[in-house]
């Protein structure tokens, strides 16, 4: 048996997901310009998903399918461009004005990121998969409705 | 358009796989559409050959990657001939395998995707486009000849075939490279004629490789073999697709390279040695279908001869046979299939009176066959006509060795043709069961008659218009030698010398193959086969035996070796590292040597703890350190990733550790020497890598950040270069770096899983039959 189940840590983790997946979400968009990106993002998303798998909490996560996901959405933005007379891995920038948000830049390039989250997240949720976490009493959606 | 038609093939392959279960006919059709359109295609080009026809599409521009097609006159011939051929073989296929049949949609798709793959071979003029699909026809045949995968007999044909093809690959690689290092550009369209020690190395590499894929002596031995394949597979195959491949290539390279004599002397060798063995085999053989295989090693040989003679005629002769030898071979292999339906057997000794029983089949058989042996009023005989006025009109020595090499090899064409003909349709005189009583037929399937039909008609067709007939020919001979524009295909010559000697070949020829029918001989082994499957077979017991060498399965040993090999490549770096160390600074600052010394402790007393968790504690303290360094250094992006990293497996630790004792289990002292040496040595040789790298690009000119730095924010326009280099400008890199990722949880769970079932429920004995495989 890997962990006596804490209470503590199930909650510890339960407060902090919904943070970890702000902290994803800035890193992903703040990696334009600054230390950030897909690569970071699918990471903390990982390391929050190890959290939860690890306190026995659950998570409504496939590797395998999100990582084909990520293959296909990356694999995409590469050929399109190709397929429609570009270079392959043609880029387009778009900006433009946003209320609130103000001046905002984006293009392709973030979409392929996307593909990289996508691939990390399924990674590391693969690999925990390998290791065999599935023995690890696994909270169904209902419990934890039923919990909170 | 040929990136069309390709297209059109892939959506075909799918296609048919995806509704074959459902309506057969769907499959078939959608199976039959894609060598259609190539057909259509190659038929316009036929009737409109001034118009140019390539298309290209560039991928990486300096690198030559990409492809480049373009439809030279031979190419638009074989397209024709390879679209009408798969068409009718798709149709034939319908009526060859019964129903319900739940292989048909991996077969229909298989066929398809080689037809395709062909059509790439044919256009292409880039020599890596060759490269390409050549080796996607190496592939798919391999799994067309394999399609019966049950039968071991099969799948031994199919994996010789592959050995011999696909090794052929590799030497039409190196040959090419040879080429474009001879010639100076990629392109088949814009290589001249070259000759000299490269070219002879171009040459002897390309020839051989030909050799393997069309079969010619001694790599013959997969082609008897790979009759294991239904029939539909043969007649494409080995008429106007596959074996062709080797004779095209040839064909194309004997404007380039046909000054050299490696080429000609090679050609010529080889082409008329197999011509003699694959008829005298075929006369050998009493499988119908056996015969007609060694008939085509034969034809084969006998084209390759022509081709590397390389005169005007000789080239003329030699696309002229190409085309005939295509619609004759194939529609006898299509008979051999209906008759081995209808039977139940392609043993001659077996058949008797099917001239009687199968008379559609037999007029058909007799047309082909006929074209084969050269007999007006038939396709091949022009054709035939021409190699021997080619052979007649040289000089010399050569007019005596290739006249002779002709003739000889055509008087055994006739002969075995005729104990093809004699033994499948005549009366049953020479076998054990010899009482002349018919074989009895079941009913005639016409989606399998009507091809075969329309075929031969092709060849009497091609004998009756053959002003026609010769046109399209005529250009492509042209277009490999300008001098052949003058000759066409004359469907009756008159009093000539050459009609004489036709004649005298027929005669000749005919007496043999009706004695020989009635002989009753042994059926021989291919002799090579053994030789080829014994080495196939030493070299998996060999691989089998390294394997369980260096794959023994012991982490601990497989990480010392791994360690112990980065050492040893590492000792060139010595000497560079020992004369620049003295010029580098200790450190750049207080805190980075801080950090250092603190990473170095902490790796030291990972080695020292006992207890599992002590250690990863200690590569927890060696991780934060090198995060540290990373803030000394200012690299908030490293920083960031590499302190994520350092979370994600610590709660990979927890998981992992709750499944291990808790300390590290005790090693012998021998063995902890060992690992400490080659611990102490890979440091060594890493660092002074390091320290070389290091001393290396100090003295090197200005770091190439500056041009990143303008690219990354003029192009990818943002601000931080290292994700704009990972997302935009070195995109590619990070698409294959994620693929990686992705194949490496593949690996993770594909080892981890099983493991654990293992783990988990008790092991049962093997069966008898995991014993035994």
């Amino acid at each position: 048996m890997i962990s006596v189940h804490s209470p503590i840590v199930a909650v510890g983790v339960r407060a902090v997901t919904p943070l970890a997946v702000v902290v994803a979400a800035y890193l992903f968009f703040a990696g334009h310009n600054q230390p950030g990106g897909g690569f970071s993002a699918g990471l903390v998303l990982g390391a929050v998903l190890s959290l939860r798998t690890v306190a026995g909490l659950y998570h409504p996560v496939n590797g395998s399918k999100l990582m084909a996901a990520g293959i296909m959405v990356a694999a995409a933005v590469a050929l399109v461009p190709a397929a429609i007379g570009g270079g392959m891995l043609d880029m387009v920038v778009w900006s433009g004005e946003l209320p609130l948000l103000g001046k905002v830049k984006t293009g392709t390039a973030a979409i392929f990121d996307i593909g990289v989250v996508l691939i990390v997240v399924g990674l590391v949720d693969a690999v925990l998969d390998g290791l065999g976490t599935d023995d690890i009493a696994i909270e169904t959606p209902a419990s934890t409705r039923g919990a909170q | 358009m040929p990136f069309v038609i390709l297209f059109v093939h892939a959506a075909a392959a799918i296609a048919a796989v995806v509704t074959a279960n459902r309506s057969r006919v769907t499959a078939v059709v959608a199976a039959a559409l894609a060598p259609a359109t190539a057909a259509v295609w190659g038929f316009t080009a036929l009737l409109d050959p001034d118009t140019a026809r390539a298309a290209s599409f560039t991928w990486v521009e300096g690198l030559q990657l990409g492809f480049d097609f373009e439809l030279s006159p031979i190419a638009a011939l074989l397209t024709f001939a390879i679209g009408v051929i798969g068409t009718l073989i798709v149709i034939y296929a319908h009526g060859y395998f019964g129903t319900p049949e739940p292989t048909l949609g991996r077969f229909l798709a298989t066929l398809t995707i080689f037809g395709g793959s062909m059509l790439g071979l044919v256009w292409a003029d880039s020599v890596w486009t060759l490269f390409l699909f050549w080796e996607a026809t190496s592939v798919t045949s391999f799994l067309l000849v394999g399609h019966k995968h049950a039968g071991s007999g099969a799948r031994t044909a199919a994996r010789r075939a592959l050995m011999i093809t696909g090794a052929g690959g590799l030497i039409l690689l190196a040959g090419m490279m040879v080429l474009i290092d001879a010639t100076g550009t990629h392109l088949l369209s814009e290589m001249e004629a070259v000759t000299g020690t490269t070219a002879t190395v171009a040459a002897v590499l390309l020839v051989v490789a030909a050799a393997t894929k069309s079969a010619l002596v001694p790599f013959h031995v997969w082609l008897p073999g790979a009759m294991a394949a239904p029939t539909p597979v043969s007649a494409y195959l080995h008429s106007a697709t596959m074996v062709k491949a080797g004779v095209v290539l040839v064909a194309i390279v004997s404007p380039i390279l046909g000054g050299t004599d490696a080429f000609t002397y090679l050609a010529v060798g080889l082409g008329a040695a197999t011509m003699f063995w694959g008829a005298i085999g075929a006369l050998r053989q009493r499988d119908a279908k056996l015969i007609l295989a060694w008939g085509t090693v034969s034809q084969l040989g006998f084209l390759v001869l022509l081709f590397g003679v390389g005169s005007a005629k000789a080239t003329f002769a030699g696309v002229a046979v190409l085309a005939a030898h295509a619609v004759f071979k194939a529609g006898l292999f299509m008979i051999v299939g209906e008759v081995d339906i209808r039977t139940g057997t392609r043993d001659i000794t077996e058949l008797g009176g099917l001239h009687r029983s199968m008379p559609v089949a037999a007029v058909v058989a007799t047309l082909c066959g006929l074209s084969m042996a050269g007999v007006p009023p038939l396709v091949g005989f022009p054709a035939k006509e021409a190699a021997v006025e080619a052979a007649l009109g040289l000089a010399g020595t050569e007019r005596l060795i290739i006249s002779a090499a002709v003739i000889a090899g055509s008087v055994l064409t006739v002969a075995y043709t005729a104990h093809f003909l004699l033994g499948v349709f005549g009366p049953n005189t020479a076998g054990p069961n010899a009482a002349n009583v018919d074989t009895p037929v079941r009913p005639r399937r016409m989606a399998m008659t009507a091809p075969a039909a329309l075929l031969a008609t092709a060849s009497v067709l091609g004998w009756l218009f053959d002003g026609t007939a010769s046109k399209p020919i005529t250009r492509a001979a042209a277009a490999l030698n300008p001098k052949a524009d003058v000759y066409e295909l004359i469907n009756w010559p008159g009093a000539t010398t050459a009609f004489f000697v036709s004649a005298g070949i027929v005669a000749v020829g005919a007496a043999l193959g009706v004695a020989r029918s009635r002989m009753l001989l042994d059926v021989p082994r291919t002799i090579g086969a053994n030789a080829a499957d014994g080495l196939l077979d030493e070299t998996l017991v060999i691989a089998r035996r390294i394997t369980a060498r260096g794959q023994h399965g012991s982490l601990p040993v497989y990480v010392v070796t791994m360690a112990f090999v980065i050492a040893a490549a590492s000792l060139i770096f010595v000497r560079p590292a020992v004369d620049s160390v003295g010029e580098l600074p200790l450190a750049d600052s207080p805190g980075q040597l801080a950090l250092a010394i603190a990473t170095v402790l902490a790796a030291w007393g990972c080695t020292r703890v006992d207890s599992r968790i002590g250690a990863a504690l200690a590569l927890g303290v060696v991780g934060l350190a090198v995060t540290g360094l990373f803030v000394v250094q200012g690299a908030p992006d490293l920083v960031l990733t590499q302190l994520l990293v350092e979370t994600v497996i610590v709660v990979g630790f927890v998981i992992g550790l709750g499944r291990l004792r808790r300390s590290f289990p005790v090693t012998g002292a021998r063995w902890q020497q060992i690992r400490a040496l080659v611990a102490g040595l890979c440091a060594a040789g890493v660092a002074a890598a390091l320290i070389a790298a290091e001393g290396a690009a100090s003295s090197a000119t200005a770091p190439p950040t500056e041009r990143l730095v303008t690219e990354a924010v003029e192009e990818g326009g943002g601000n931080n270069i290292v994700n704009v280099i990972l997302t935009d400008v070195r995109a590619l890199d990070t698409l294959g770096e994620i693929v990686v990722l992705a194949v490496a949880a593949l690996g993770v769970i594909a080892l981890g899983r099983p493991a654990l079932m293992t783990a988990k429920t008790p092991i049962s004995p093997p069966t008898r039959e995991e014993v035994r495989a």
